[in-house]
């Protein structure tokens, strides 16, 4: 018989990891605290843009199980609890909400059931609880906003953080994890919690040196998209290297992590200016849009007027945290922006010259400049030459390439994007 | 990063400037009264900020509703000696004593990128200020000295190499080019003049520090245009403001390394994103034609 799996906390992870758990078959309960919340998920109202998501969570409704009363996780085995963790602007994780839920399902449940935390924790964190616990886990997630449902249901690997990992895991969580066939690494707890630390520092390592060679790509006439294939082919490197240059690290999650390091690392003595250093490039690269725009438009233009396309952090997700579309508006409040994005309605906040166009076209009529802050797929299907006919002026900010830099000169455009030195 | 205490420019009731007659100082000046500020610039003679006796001066000549600009120094042309740099402090001890008796709306000091380490090829106002000689500490204690006062928002400004007619320094770069090549007809270079450096004119410091004073600015901010060129090109630009005469543009056997600097003006920009900075050849035409009036 299949064991019965609970999810503990419906945001993000939560919903994703339980929409995924009942595809593969299994029975799923899904618990969140605020019955408010949990009837807006009963009448298939998400809050959450993802890939997948919508069809499976109407293909498997049969097998999920909504709740706002912790009870309703007696009937699971295994029970995850996998709220997102919120960040403040340092990147500091609040762990207020994980523990009042942590204690909701303790008390919850029975002592045999499998309790495993798949929030992002810091190091520490499980140990601590496993004094009031018996049966506690912690479970490494790997999830990518946009790409969610997919790593959920084909992981790589998947990092279990035991108390003692000489034991065997219990028999219901391993046989619910052996499912996937991928291979299952046990580990201490510690180890556990800073082997997902690792990986995003891993990831933002190589984004840090993507974008700091790609500035200087930039200055002296080199071409990071050709430079690209050659580290791909390296087998240290691998072809799925984030190598991609972009607009600084985002999102929330690898941020928190680089704070989580240099937190370490100052109360143990250790050194992080590495992670620093990171962190202040992508700072720097986060005004790449801002300083380019005010070399080319803001200081020549009258009154101009700037067409933005896209509002998330990133592509097929509907978070804005950290997003560098926003970072650039609240630097224009004082200039007439137009700005579509294909999720979120409008930036935040009050923006009296922010005009919230119904489409990317509409968001570039009488435009001076361009700028693709969000590489959405439906931006890439836009013709240069249409927007080129909308547009007032004619600069291009196109960070990610969404567009074909050749095009766009074709259409009488200046084109300037990430890695590539500016061109007339 | 600095942020402004009113959004909407407002011209405050007075600016009190100290060192009003000095390069940059006589530049703000000019600025303010263009835009209708009342403006009282002691001259040293009514206030000399070396005397002790300077401090109860000042306290009688501010006013709570002032806006103070300190732009007063000995500078490095004037000794680099430990007794210089003890007067430059005195100078401050005797402000910051008059501002703790009557503290004002708005203090702006002007500082200088010497406080960052000369090896500092890229900077931000993020990097730490780790000052290599007498004159880069003097100005972090200044700051340090001046952010003390309590109940005063202080403005740092952190200027490079300024350059314009009035300056008297002479030091290396656009004036002396320009002076030598009217001269002489040369141009002496260091070593090929390979360094590469920010260059702004005195001008745009003035407006930009008008614009801090309307806005009642808060914090640190460079003062750098974000584009940074060698000595040899700020040679060839000076040396092309006198054609058709020919300058003489000569190297010199190169004693010291070679080191850049590079400003990251992102902080100025969000300060003030629709501020224009004078282009370079325009700053080196205006400075040709001022010295050209000042003969």
């Amino acid at each position: 018989m299949l064991p019965r799996i609970g999810f503990a906390g419906m945001t993000h992870l939560g919903l994703v990891s339980a929409v995924a758990a009942s595809e593969k078959g299994f029975g799923v309960v899904c618990f969140d605290p605020e019955a408010g919340h949990v009837r807006l998920l009963t009448e298939g109202r998400w809050p959450i843009a993802e890939a997948q998501l919508d069809e499976l969570a109407v293909k498997n409704r049969g097998r999920l199980r909504f709740s706002a009363d912790p009870v309703a996780l007696r009937a699971c085995d295994i029970v995850y609890v996998a709220p997102d963790v919120p960040t403040d602007d340092a990147g500091g994780s609040d762990l207020g909400a994980i523990s009042a839920l942590l204690d909701q399902v303790s008390s919850a449940v029975s002592d045999e059931t499998v309790v495993v935390i798949l929030s992002q924790v810091p190091p520490g964190f499980t140990r601590e609880k496993q004094r009031r616990i018996r049966n506690l886990y912690y479970q490494v997630e790997t999830l990518i906003f946009g790409r969610a449902v997919e790593r959920a249901l084909r992981p790589e690997r998947y990092v279990v953080g035991c108390a003692d990992p000489a034991q065997p895991l219990p028999a219901r969580l391993a046989a619910f994890l052996a499912v996937d066939g991928c291979p299952i690494l046990p580990m201490r707890y510690e180890s556990a919690e800073l082997a997902k630390i690792a990986i995003n520092m891993c990831l933002v390592a190589s984004v840090s040196t993507a974008n700091t060679l790609a500035e200087l790509c930039e200055r002296i006439g080199a071409e990071w998209s050709e430079i690209v294939p050659a580290l791909k082919l390296d087998r240290r490197i691998g072809e799925h290297a984030y190598l991609a240059p972009g607009l600084g690290i985002a999102g929330g999650n690898l941020e928190r992590d680089l704070a989580t390091v240099c937190t370490l690392a100052d109360r143990y003595g250790t050194d992080a200016d590495v992670v620093r250093a990171w962190v202040a490039n992508s700072r720097h690269r986060r005004d790449w849009a801002l300083t380019t725009l005010w070399k080319h438009v803001l200081t020549g233009t009258q009154d101009p007027v700037i067409a933005v396309l896209g509002l998330t952090y990133k592509e097929n997700t509907h978070s804005v945290k950290n997003s560098p579309a926003l970072a650039l508006l609240d630097n224009l409040q004082s200039f007439a922006t137009r700005v579509y994005d294909p999720v979120v309605s409008s930036p935040p906040g009050t923006r009296p010259r922010c005009h919230r166009a119904a489409s990317a076209l509409e968001a570039c009529e009488g435009a001076d400049a361009l700028a693709v802050m969000t590489p959405w797929p439906e931006f890439r299907r836009l013709d240069p030459a249409e927007i080129a006919s909308r547009m007032r002026g004619g600069i291009v900010l196109d960070p990610y390439a969404v567009f074909s830099a050749v095009a766009c000169r074709s259409a009488g455009m200046r084109y300037l994007t990430l890695g590539s030195p500016p061109k007339d | 990063m600095i942020s402004h205490s009113q959004l909407a420019p407002q011209r405050p009731d007075r600016v009190v400037l100290l060192g009003g007659n000095g390069f940059i100082g006589d530049a703000i000046r000019r600025q303010l009264l263009g835009r209708d500020v009342n403006v009282l610039a002691p001259a040293s003679a009514d206030c000399n900020l070396l005397d002790p006796q300077s401090a109860a001066q000042l306290q009688s000549m501010l006013r709570p509703l002032d806006a103070v600009v300190m732009a007063a120094a000995l500078t490095p042309d004037r000794g680099r000696d430990m007794g210089t740099f003890m007067k430059n402090l005195a100078m401050v001890q005797h402000l910051a004593a008059a501002l703790a008796a009557v503290p004002c709306t708005h203090l702006v000091y002007f500082s200088s990128d010497a406080v960052y380490p000369a090896e500092l090829s890229r900077v931000a106002e993020a990097a730490p200020a780790s000052p290599r000689d007498l004159y880069g500490v003097m100005h972090y204690a200044r700051e340090v000295m001046l952010r003390e006062v309590k109940h005063v928002p202080i403005l740092i400004l952190r200027p490079t190499l300024v350059y314009g007619a009035r300056d008297t320094h002479n030091a290396y770069g656009p004036n002396r080019f320009c002076r030598s090549a009217a001269g002489e007809g040369t141009i002496s270079l260091f070593g090929e003049g390979e360094e590469l450096r920010d260059h702004v004119h005195v001008d745009d410091v003035a407006r930009l520090t008008v614009r801090c004073i309307l806005h009642r600015s808060r914090g640190t901010l460079n003062v750098a245009t974000g584009t940074s060129m060698s000595f040899r090109a700020v040679a060839q630009t000076v040396a092309g403001r006198f054609a058709p005469r020919q300058i003489d543009i000569r190297s010199t056997p190169r004693v010291t390394p070679v080191t850049h600097r590079h400003y990251d003006v992102a902080n100025l920009v969000k300060a003030f994103p629709d501020f224009r900075f004078t282009a370079f050849e325009a700053g080196i035409a205006a400075l040709v034609t001022d010295l050209q009036g000042e003969k």
